[in-house]
């Protein structure tokens, strides 16, 4: 990893963790209760921001795995493993929080409404993503058919998007991206945007690392068992 | 001669394949039948009316036959290499995925119209409603299911995971097939006027033109070495 690739990498994580901490002080100590909800609508701080990175994450593993498909270059297929990773694990953040919120909002953990149900879906798309790669002996057919994978999968995105004005739905409409502009409070809004500037920086700091860790690996000579020796990264 | 043309002798020499060896096509029969004899002894009738779950069952049954069966269209040609062979012939691989899906189709027709029959019949569904309402419902989203299937069968063919990989992949992939062709065949069989069957109908021709599209399309990164 360059020195420059680290050095922005580092900054972001630090970043990240340091505006994510700012966040639960504003969560703690800042940000009024919402009306109608209470003190548990202060979870959407970390829903929403969670959400919103997945499928960010989502958004880089789809493009770079069409690239992949495409040039068969190594880094766009480095990166869309970087980026898979992040999306499993910000969506797992995104699928704890969004029932503990539910229970006490809906009255139920979980719901079989459409955008629930469909980001479900597309985790279990990404689970199988990391499956394919994992269970094909050939690794350039694996990262091919994960390409692959990633691609269809990722068709789900605008599905998701679309749902909630769709069909019938107890989640929540967007309240920041809207034709008519934001209709969140001002406070609010501040809290959710410095979350989001927080998880975003976190994620992009995480991929570059993962990013740079991945290449590495790549580049590491096989040892006499033909396996790559992770010990040397 | 012209793309659809090969494709169509693939789709024949897949039917007569199936139907000479017939392992697949029996295994799935047995299945299906097995299967809602099993359902039919599992639902206590005096509970829930099996007219009220049979469409989910007859949709479920539907999928989990395809998915064994997905696992497999491939098998026959993988031995003494046929299938290498037939990507070194001047056929376009989305030809041979639309060959090989029009195949798989067929053999889910067979299982779907048993799959009805059956669980009707052990469910005790007397009045089922139109048969053009069944069509215009079970034929979108056998497509999608034939062409998700033929797809992803080829993927699971090169993982050691099996045939325990294609349910992870496909299963999320199918989920609007079985939401809305369960909801419509639920429908049909309570007898609603078409419009209100036929929004879901229409999605799932979006579904089935999608996969078939998207299938034909990414086919050659799935069987290219």
């Amino acid at each position: 990893m360059s020195t420059k690739g680290r050095i922005a990498g580092l900054a972001l994580v630090t970043a990240g963790v340091a505006t994510i901490l700012l966040v639960h002080w504003m969560v703690a100590f800042w940000v009024p209760n919402e009306a109608a909800q209470g003190v548990v609508q202060r979870i959407f701080y970390v829903h929403v921001p969670a959400a919103w990175t997945t499928f960010l994450a989502v958004g880089i593993v789809a493009i770079a795995s069409a690239v992949y498909l495409w040039l068969e270059d190594e880094r766009a297929d480095a990166a869309a493993v970087a980026a898979a990773e992040g999306a499993l694990i910000f969506g797992a953040i995104m699928l704890i929080t969004g029932p503990l919120w539910g229970r006490i909002a809906w009255g139920t953990y979980w719901e079989w409404e459409p955008r629930l149900t469909l980001t479900l879906l597309l985790w279990f798309t990404y689970l199988g993503y990391f499956l394919v790669r994992s269970s094909v002996a050939d690794p350039r057919r694996g990262k091919r058919f994960a390409a692959v994978v990633a691609v269809v999968g990722s068709l789900n995105i605008p599905l998701i998007h679309v749902s909630v004005e769709w069909f019938r739905s107890l989640h929540p409409e967007a309240v920041v991206i809207k034709p008519e502009g934001p209709t969140l409070p001002s406070d609010m809004l501040a809290t959710l945007l410095t979350s989001l500037a927080g998880f975003t920086m976190l994620f992009l700091g995480l991929f570059t690392f993962r990013y740079a860790v991945e290449r590495l690996r790549r580049r590491t000579p096989p040892t006499a068992t033909g396996e790559t020796d992770e010990a040397l990264i | 001669m012209n793309e659809l043309r090969r494709a169509w002798l693939i789709t024949l020499k897949d039917l007569r394949l199936e139907f000479r060896t017939g392992g697949r096509l029996l295994a799935m029969i047995a299945f299906v039948v097995l299967a809602g004899f099993l359902f039919a002894f599992a639902l206590d009738q005096s509970q829930v009316a099996g007219r009220d779950v049979a469409a989910a069952l007859i949709w479920l049954v539907i999928l989990f036959a395809s998915t064994a069966g997905a696992g497999r269209i491939f098998d026959a040609e993988e031995e003494e290499g046929a299938f290498r062979h037939l990507l070194l012939t001047p056929v376009s691989r989305p030809a041979i995925f639309l060959g090989k899906t029009a195949a798989n189709l067929a053999v889910i027709w067979l299982v779907t119209a048993l799959a009805f029959i059956s669980l009707t019949a052990f469910l005790g569904v007397r009045d089922t409603g139109s048969p053009a309402a069944h069509a215009a419902v079970f034929l979108p989203g056998t497509i999608g299911l034939a062409a998700t299937g033929t797809f992803f069968g080829r993927m699971s063919r090169h993982s050691s995971l099996g045939d325990t990989l294609l349910p992870v992949l496909t299963f999320p992939l199918l989920v609007p097939v079985i939401f809305f062709g369960a909801t419509s065949t639920a429908r049909v069989f309570l007898g609603r006027p078409w419009p209100e069957i036929s929004g879901s109908a229409r999605l799932l021709w979006a579904f089935a033109v999608g996969s078939v599209f998207i299938g034909a399309a990414l086919f050659r990164h799935v069987t290219d070495e």
